[in-house]
């Protein structure tokens, strides 16, 4: 049964998030230094004209009444137009073509991570203290403490320098243009349900390198945390009267101990997304991709305060959202969750 | 009408945060305009940004012991490193930082248009 007061419950709590978060950045961004009248004008703008800039976004209304007009445009998620990096544009556009991007990017880390962290914790749990649990464990641990902006970096040194086989960056080989299919902005899935085979084949090239970055870290925290689990699971009474009775020992784990193992792994995978997130600037940079990430970065660079607004607060709901997710299936992995 | 317990005591957090944050704030104007060289409208402005940021910060707080709480206590216990964090004590700190934060953004306006 869909669990409604549960997910009611928990949509009511992106109220008071995205007010915090909205709540926050307007004050960081009030506090730091800087004019955005004067960023739009430009140094060299005469103080009349800065003036008239000032009064047209209403920053000569004090800063009380800026956060009330603010939060009615959060709601109506507004964030009105870039100041610098794209002019004339609203800010909702630019993200719209840049989200995509991050959360394909995510998406496959996060993939990636499930696809290896599970098996390998499994494994590890089951042949415990053997070479293989050995060798996982110090992987993990090495995933975990690997920074992104070391990793990514040797990996293209690697791949692309030493063996020549995957590219450095970009989302697409230059010569193919994605613009004429694009559905979703996710060039793999785009390509795909065009299918233009090439192109995918190239999209899917390009996105190796970043999701294997952006997802080892994901893999290291999955794999310790389903070994443990499993661990503590293969060790309950019920895993023992279901070996007596007969069953063997690989449908006794994959049937009775991993719905139950999995549990707490679910819930560190939801929590870990803001990880890949914040992973995500440092992965774009790396490899030159154009995401919310990198635009998040452009944008505190240049003081374009509208897309800072827009971008932290997008992070902040995609976090707040996947975590839903995650406890929506918490509790159908575990009905009591939803008392 | 008679106010249940739960909502007094957690009224009382929030109220007992707020007064803080309120009397905070003149003070903080009055450092601001006498060491910082702020004139007094920018001074209560930048309270009110203040405490823009504590609000904010007790806001995310709150909402995230709210729903991942229970999560991280059991994550806790699972991995045998109690440190003592539950959600309920988590929570309350978090309301009497958000009412600290409020107390500030309620008193800055009336410090702005008084001095302003």
């Amino acid at each position: 049964m869909f669990p409604k007061r549960f997910v009611l419950k928990r949509l009511l709590l992106l109220v008071p998030v995205l007010i915090g978060v909205a709540t926050l950045v307007f004050s960081i961004l009030h506090l730091s230094p800087g004019d955005p009248a004067l960023t739009i004008a430009g140094e060299r703008a005469s103080q009349e004209f800065v003036e008239r800039i000032r009064a047209d976004l209403g920053l000569n209304d004090p800063i009380w009444v800026q956060y009330i007009d603010f939060l009615g445009k959060v709601v109506r998620f507004d964030f009105g137009e870039s100041y610098v990096i794209n002019r004339n544009t609203t800010v909702r556009e630019i993200m719209a073509n840049t989200l995509p991007v991050t959360l394909e990017l995510a998406l496959y880390g996060q993939l990636f991570g499930i696809l290896f962290g599970i098996p390998l914790g499994v494994l590890s749990a089951v042949k415990q203290d053997t070479l293989t649990d050995h060798s996982t464990r110090v992987g993990a641990l090495a995933g975990i403490s690997v920074p992104i902006f070391w990793s990514g970096p040797l990996l293209i040194l690697l791949f692309a320098q030493v063996l020549g086989v995957l590219p450095t960056s970009g989302r697409i080989s230059s010569t193919f243009s994605v613009s004429p299919i694009r559905v979703t902005g996710m060039v793999t899935i785009d390509t795909l349900l065009a299918g233009e085979w090439d192109m995918f084949k190239s999209a899917v090239r390009h996105m190796l390198l970043p999701s294997l970055v952006i997802g080892v870290y994901s893999m290291a925290l999955i794999s310790r945390m389903m070994r443990s689990s499993m661990l503590e699971v293969v060790r309950q009474d019920y895993m023992r009267t279901a070996r007596a009775k007969g069953q063997g020992a690989k449908i006794t784990v994959l049937k009775h101990g991993f719905r139950n193992a999995l549990i707490p792994v679910v819930t560190i995978i939801g929590i870990q997304f803001g990880g890949l997130l914040g992973g995500a600037v440092l992965t774009e940079t790396v490899f030159a991709i154009g995401g919310l990430g990198t635009l998040l970065v452009e944008a505190i660079e240049v003081g374009d305060y509208p897309i800072v607004q827009g971008t932290v607060l997008m992070f902040a709901f995609l976090f707040t959202l996947v975590n839903l997710v995650v406890d929506i299936t918490y509790s159908y992995l575990d009905p009591r969750i939803q008392q | 009408m008679s106010v249940s317990p739960v909502v007094r005591e957690r009224g009382r957090l929030v109220a007992g945060g707020g007064a803080v944050g309120a009397a905070a704030t003149p003070v903080l104007v009055i450092g601001l305009v006498a060491v910082g060289g702020f004139g007094p409208l920018a001074a209560a402005e930048t309270a009110f940004a203040f405490g823009g940021l504590w609000f904010g910060l007790a806001l995310l707080g709150w909402a995230g012991s709210v729903a991942s709480g229970r999560a991280i206590e059991a994550a806790q216990e699972h991995l045998d490193a109690d440190t003592n964090w539950t959600e309920r004590r988590s929570r309350r700190a978090m309301a009497r930082i958000g009412g600290f934060g409020a107390g500030m953004m309620l008193v800055a306006p009336v410090l702005g248009t008084l001095v302003g």
